[in-house]
């Protein structure tokens, strides 16, 4: 599966604004399973710096400095993605998920190290005793950790409700877990939330899920969105993507920028202005499938 | 001198013969039998020789001193706590030459040891990779800073300063109870103590031999000059600044003293901007690149992009500038990792494992509860455990004494987290002779010691800042809780040469660069430091005029002139409406004083002089000693209660702070460079003056004229100028003509206007274009209107005139000082802007 993916952010201000510093994480993350075969930003007003540099989950992040007065700012970030089938391990053949927290717990080396990263607190999620107590229904003694996840993940589905407007970007998991709503981003937190106060490390995934049209109508252009799910540790069989807002495990409708402890690490689009601050914003996403041309996963990318 | 033969007058005056430190514990100046140590016989005995009372007065000079110096600190409980004046005590510790190279050999180690872990935590993290630490004390930890995460810095320094607070154990050992490694305070505080004891103690301070502090402060500022990036274009005399918190931060007169004394430029973070992944401070004449930044504004605040996204302390861009090695910060963003205490049990294993050696100074005993032994160990032994968060130094409270409905609470938290929690041996702290109620008492000290990166290592301060406990047998040692301070006297078992970094002027010496830039927002501190020392001024003289007058009446209402002035002061928005017209006097009294004495009253003289002082903190850095003592004293004057006379008394307050507002404009007059924040602050006072007289003259207007004459010549203070011209009654023509057309008259107002445009004259450029003549037009203009007026022999139609013009004169020099502050002091807010999903 190919993917042609354009991601364009839009500023408008209401003052002049005169110096704008932002930090992008925008570009796909090359991984077994995805290949970036062009990836291109497009800015405007052109930036007077552009510095790319790798951050600390090696997710690739872009430094880009406006100094010209604007009233708008767009980024755009196009490219384009091979996604390959995952293959994995049946969730009953998945060791027990008392087995992964007792290896995640102590000194940690190789694989378990680079775990330990996501076993704590982080700054949008604590761990608490109510969220571990809620994941508890899932996790039965001995249950394999891929069984005990999806049960877990089809719980958030059907317990939680989609409500854009319940929520905001810095609402605490802890209000979610007493509201029973939220956006794709809140439920990751969620889960996360439950999985590390059993011990488990759990990371925080940013990407873009396609979206199929209803039956007999067309997709409508830009009803794709930026989207977040989740990642559990496993051990031997690696990391497993699960998507809660959707109650799958994460195929090839989904395209992964990066990732991180929360929301916070990573963040498509950060930035602070220098100017009144007014303003409103205005995201688009498409991901649209191409047919396999075969293109070598070595493709320029601009950066 | 003789003393008697039975001894018993030594006995009585001597003040080591009934000093002894507590039992089981360690006094630094006698031992158990309460004979002097050997490091404390030459000294003891000068102090006998000075005797109680002698001591007692110089006690008192020190307080003197500290008042006078302005050395303050900052209590945050407290909301009276702002400034609470330094405790120094009178009796300095000593620690003789042998002791003291021991101790500084472990003190380099130590930030050598500090410094490389770091190095690794933020590279290639072969600690966690061979599992000589357990990851949860990096990834779980808040202080480890992801996105200084492979930031390279400039030759591996992380920690550019590292403070150490140690203690001695009753057996006479050092211990550390905590690294400070985030912008570690005190040092000037330190270098303080040492100027205040080095002049109380002249003598006794020379023939001790005791280590100076300047090298230290100097190898430091030579490190930081030497640290900056190489691509700069001044890399020979690197741009250096001290970046505060600002004043409300506890440590802030630290900060200001310490800019000074290094000659570093002291900003706030809005003083900053990246623009190209560099650096720049913003000052009047446009950006100047910066090159190393000494921080004092915690890791996690200093960049809104890349760290906390709610803070207004830092710069936007600052940890990219940093990654792109532009900027040097010191100490390196995330360098607080190493405050966590939990690093204390396994420092000793890891400095075999990095340096092959020993710790030399021990820690005090640390159990990790992340180890199942030791969280045992930490339950059951939770009563005489001090216990503190695994990534915090703070200690959790109450520190003992715990009864069992805590331990359970607290046991119950560590079993939820173990990880997260520390337990640490309590310590008896050692105890030192100090000054109290006029004799020698002991109390507990707790020492804390600095390093600072230079050459290929680390430099040890020969001194420390020494804290002691409030009351003897007190576990707590802490600043913030009420205990005092003493200077350090490091012995040298040869003669001290004097050095200094600071001329006899208080000045530093040193040629090198010496910030002569303002920062946009000082001008615009000055500016209002002019405006309210001024506002204050012309209250305090209104309040002198009205309160004079009352006084001397004895009738129940209030005469014409009387009468008059009440108007002026509703007019000018000094009185409330009602005292239109007549009011009776007691009335009127009642809310005058109400202007002088209540602090909450907005506009009163208390609200004006809190107001000019909180301005004058933010720019303490520009202001000199005298100025500050000045400020300071004015700040103490206004402070009084009305007492049995309060009227007297209010009078007294007017009078006693118009002549502290004569000495403060008396230092700006005389002893302020004329650059650029000179004529800030003088524009504001210049501006202020126009205004209020401006409006004072258009009050009287509306009121019994004749009868107000006299007290608008008495408050602009032109009575003798009137006098001296005209000899005749007073009459309006005449004092309009000395108070508005006037050119020598220094309270006039075409004085100011003429003042106003010399300054205009004088304004920097801005983006390569000099404003000034648009601006100077302006007040031309303004001169012109009042002036084609008619004033020697005003008729009826030019008394309306007068009341139009001046009400719109206010209003232009209200215009006037908004484009002021727009072309010069425009610091606009960085706002964070994101998508959401």
């Amino acid at each position: 599966m190919i993917y042609q993916l354009t991601h364009t952010t839009t500023y408008d201000y209401v003052e002049p604004v005169s110096l704008s510093h932002h930090v992008l994480r925008l570009r796909p993350r090359e991984l077994p399973f995805q290949n970036c075969l062009a990836h291109a930003f497009a800015i405007e007003p052109s930036p007077k710096r552009f510095a790319a540099h790798t951050d600390c989950y090696g997710n690739r992040a872009s430094f880009v400095e406006v100094e010209e007065p604007h009233t708008k700012l767009v980024i755009r970030s196009s490219g384009k993605v091979r996604r390959k089938a995952i293959t994995r391990p049946h969730a009953l053949e998945t060791p027990a998920w008392e087995q992964i927290r007792d290896l995640s717990r102590g000194i940690q080396l190789g694989a378990a190290l680079e775990a330990s990263e996501f076993l704590f607190d982080s700054p949008l999620i604590s761990t608490a005793d109510e969220f571990g107590d809620y994941a508890l229904l899932s996790f039965s003694k001995g249950r394999p950790i891929l069984d005990a996840v999806s049960h877990l993940t089809q719980r958030i589905h059907e317990d939680f409700r989609f409500d854009s407007e319940a929520t905001a970007v810095t609402t605490s998991v802890n209000t979610v877990m007493k509201t029973r709503r939220g956006v794709c981003q809140d439920f990751a937190h969620l889960q996360i939330a439950c999985l590390r106060s059993l011990g488990l490390p759990a990371r925080y995934v940013s990407g873009y899920i396609e979206t199929l049209a209803a039956p007999g109508k067309e997709k409508l252009v830009g009803s794709d969105a930026s989207h977040a799910w989740i990642s559990v540790y496993c051990h031997a069989h690696g990391w497993i993507d699960v998507d809660p807002t959707n109650n799958l495990l994460v195929s090839t409708q989904h395209v992964t920028l990066g990732w991180g402890r929360d929301y916070s690490d990573v963040s498509p689009v950060r930035g602070v202005i220098l100017g009144s601050g007014d303003h409103t914003v205005k995201v688009a996403v498409e991901l649209q499938p191409i047919p396999d041309d075969g293109t070598p996963p070595v493709a320029a990318i601009i950066e | 001198m003789s003393f008697s033969p039975t001894g018993a007058l030594a006995k009585v005056d001597s003040l080591f013969a009934s000093y002894r430190g507590p039992e089981r514990l360690y006094d630094e100046s006698v031992t158990s039998s309460g004979a002097l140590r050997p490091a404390w016989s030459a000294f003891g005995a000068l102090l006998e020789k000075l005797g109680p009372d002698e001591l007692q007065g110089r006690s008192e000079n020190a307080r003197r001193i500290v008042r006078e110096h302005g050395i303050t600190y900052n209590v945050y409980s407290d909301p009276e706590g702002a400034d609470r004046p330094w405790e120094l005590d009178l009796i300095p510790l000593l620690i003789p030459p042998q002791e003291w190279r021991t101790i500084e050999r472990g003190l380099i180690q130590r930030a050598t040891l500090l410094n490389l872990i770091l190095k690794d935590l933020y590279g290639p993290q072969e600690l966690l990779r061979s599992g000589a630490l357990p990851p949860v004390l990096v990834f779980g930890n808040p202080a480890f800073l992801r996105p200084a995460h492979g930031v390279r810095v400039a030759k591996n320094i992380y920690l550019h300063l590292h403070a150490t607070d140690v203690a001695r154990s009753p057996s006479g050992e050092w211990w550390v109870l905590a690294d400070r490694t985030q912008s570690p305070s005190g040092t000037g505080y330190a270098l303080e103590n040492r100027i205040v004891s080095a002049r109380i103690l002249p003598e006794e301070y020379k023939l001790s031999q005791v280590q100076r502090l300047a090298p230290f402060f100097a190898a430091q500022r030579d490190m930081l000059r030497a640290l900056a990036p190489k691509a700069s274009e001044g890399a020979d005399n690197p741009h250096i600044v001290l970046l505060t918190p600002g004043p409300l931060n506890e440590t802030y007169f630290e900060h200001a003293y310490l800019a000074r004394y290094l000659g570093f430029t002291l900003v706030e973070g809005g003083d900053l901007t990246v623009r190209d992944q560099c650096v720049y401070l913003k000052t009047l004449q446009g950006l100047q690149k910066v090159d190393v930044i000494l921080r004092r504004v915690d890791d996690t605040y200093c960049d809104p992009l890349e760290l906390r996204e709610d803070s207004f302390l830092g710069v936007a861009g600052l940890v990219q500038a940093a990654r792109s090695g532009n900027v040097t910060i010191a100490n390196a963003l995330g360098s607080t990792l190493m405050e966590s205490p939990a690093f204390l049990a396994f420092l000793p294993s890891i400095c075999q494992r990095l340096l092959g050696e020993e710790l030399f100074i021990p820690s005090v005993a640390t159990w990790w509860c992340g180890q199942a032994a030791e969280q045992r160990y930490v339950l059951e032994h939770l009563e005489n455990m001090v216990v503190k968060s695994a990534f915090s130094p703070v200690a959790r409270l109450p520190f003992l004494g715990r009864d069992g409905v805590a331990c359970e609470k607290l046991a119950a938290e560590i079993r939820a987290r173990p990880f997260a929690f520390v337990g640490q041996e309590q310590v008896g702290f050692s105890t030192a002779p100090t000054w109290v109620g006029g004799k020698l008492e002991p109390r507990g000290v707790a020492i804390r010691f600095y390093s600072a990166a230079s050459g290929d290592g680390y430099s040890v301060m020969p001194g420390g800042l020494t804290r002691i406990s409030a009351k003897s047998g007190d576990p707590v040692v802490s600043m913030q809780s009420g205990g005092g301070s003493k200077d350090l006297w490091v012995l040298s078992d040869r003669p001290v040469l004097p050095i200094t970094l600071l001329t006899s002027s208080g000045q530093p010496a040193t040629h090198a660069r010496i910030s002569t830039e303002l920062p946009s927002r000082v001008a615009d501190s000055l500016y209002w430091l002019g405006r309210y020392s001024e506002r204050l001024e012309s209250t305090l003289r209104l309040l002198r005029c009205v309160l004079g007058r009352i006084s001397d009446e004895s009738s129940a209402e209030a005469p014409a002139e009387l009468g008059a002035l009440a108007g002026i002061l509703v007019l000018t928005e000094r009185l409330p409406k009602k005292f239109e017209g007549r009011v009776p006097a007691r009335e009127l009294e009642a809310e005058l004083l109400q202007l002088v004495y209540n602090p909450a009253r907005v506009g009163g003289v208390r609200e004006l002089v809190l107001r000019l002082r909180q301005i004058a903190s933010t720019v303490r850095d520009r202001l000199s000693l005298d100025t500050w003592r000045i400020l300071t004293q004015l700040q103490l004057d206004s402070k009084t209660r009305p007492g049995r006379l309060p009227l007297a008394n209010a009078l007294n307050v007017c009078n006693t702070l118009i002549l502290d507002l004569a000495a403060f404009s008396g230092m700006e007059m005389e002893n302020m460079t004329r650059a650029h924040g000179w004529r800030f602050l003088d524009f504001g006072r210049r501006l202020e003056r126009a205004y209020n007289l401006a409006d004072l003259l258009r009050a009287s207007l509306f009121v019994d004229e004749q009868s107000a004459l006299t007290s608008i010549l008495e408050f602009a203070d032109s009575t003798m100028t009137y006098r001296r011209r005209y000899f005749a009654e007073f009459n309006l023509g005449s004092v309009l003509e000395v108070l508005i057309a006037d050119r020598t008259n220094p309270r006039s107002f075409s004085f100011q206007l003429d003042r106003l445009q010399d300054h205009v004259l004088g304004f920097p450029e801005v983006d390569g274009a000099n404003p000034s003549q648009t601006i100077d037009q302006q007040v031309a203009a303004l001169s012109n209107k009042l002036l084609s007026i008619q004033l020697k022999h005003p008729s009826e139609r030019a008394r309306e005139l007068l009341k139009d013009v001046l009400s719109e004169t206010t209003s232009d020099l209200s215009t006037l000082s908004d484009q002021i502050t727009k072309l010069y002091f425009c610091h606009t807010v960085s706002v964070r802007v994101g998508a959401r999903l």
